[in-house]
């Protein structure tokens, strides 16, 4: 019980900051870039107009978030996506889609009937 | 004019798994643990043993796809529960290269794992290791889910 309250309020947690780490445009891009596959910091940075740091600034805060796996063989740096850390924000927003999806059913029927 | 420099021949993998370090590094020196999770996907890990002291050794067997057994032997060179391992690293009858993994608790409830490998005995054999490290942590984050739900 208390074990469950407490995965919970991990859970909360881990959602704050995977969201904390997608409220940003460069960030959302990037993991946009990553999600068609795996690429190293230069290949990230080109679109960009970035300095290499500035974009490998970005990719550690996804990184902590758990979105996205580092690999550095010698210098090259290869980034690659963690799906199972976007699913749980997908899943959250399931929730919600499945509520206004009711909810506007209930609003079609309510005007459906009162006409 | 600046010097051509060579390329180090080391290795970082690092991934943030939604556990404790305690938990992550039980797993990482636990034969019945390493088991479970040890190996990039298509290979099966089919023996562990370990003797978790300075100098102890370890070694893991691996079974391919083709139903060959590579062997991964070595000794712990330092021991910091829960957060840093160091020990020697031979696969088959390669040159033998260091290990290093680290444990980090990063909040809010997750634990960055870094394997930091170094003196590695070529760029090919580096490549390799780089895909077999990403595919190890990728079974131990399945193993951590797994482990959660079951």
């Amino acid at each position: 019980m208390i074990e469950g309250v407490k995965s919970s309020a991990a859970r909360d947690d881990r959602l704050d900051d995977l969201f904390g780490a997608l409220a940003d445009r460069t960030r959302r891009r990037l993991v946009a870039r990553l999600a068609k596959s795996p690429a190293t910091i230069s290949e990230l940075a080109q679109p960009f107009d970035m300095s290499l740091p500035a974009v490998s600034k970005h990719i550690r805060v996804l990184e902590r978030a758990g979105l996205v796996v580092r690999t550095i063989q010698g210098r090259v740096h290869n980034c690659a996506l963690d799906a199972e850390h976007l699913r749980d924000a997908a899943a959250w927003l399931d929730r919600y889609r499945t509520y206004w999806d009711d909810t506007l059913s209930a609003l079609a029927e309510f005007a459906e009937n009162t006409k | 004019m600046t010097e051509p420099v060579t390329e180090p021949l080391t290795l970082t993998v690092r991934r943030v798994i939604a556990a404790p370090a305690a938990r992550l590094f039980e797993a990482w020196t636990t034969p019945a643990l390493l088991r479970a999770w040890w190996g990039p996907k298509d290979v099966r890990c089919i023996e562990a043993d370990v003797d978790l002291r300075i100098g102890g050794s370890y070694r893991l067997g691996n079974q391919l796809p083709d139903g060959r057994v590579l062997w991964i032997t070595g000794a712990f060179e330092l021991i910091e529960r829960p957060n840093k391992l160091v020990y020697s690293w031979q696969l088959g009858d390669e040159p033998t290269s260091r290990v290093t993994v680290r444990f980090e608790p990063v909040e809010p409830s997750g634990t960055e794992v870094t394997v930091f490998h170094e003196r590695i005995a070529s760029a090919a054999v580096r490549d390799d290791h780089g895909n077999g490290w990403a595919g190890c942590l990728q079974g131990l984050a399945d193993w951590t889910v797994a482990a959660r739900t079951s």
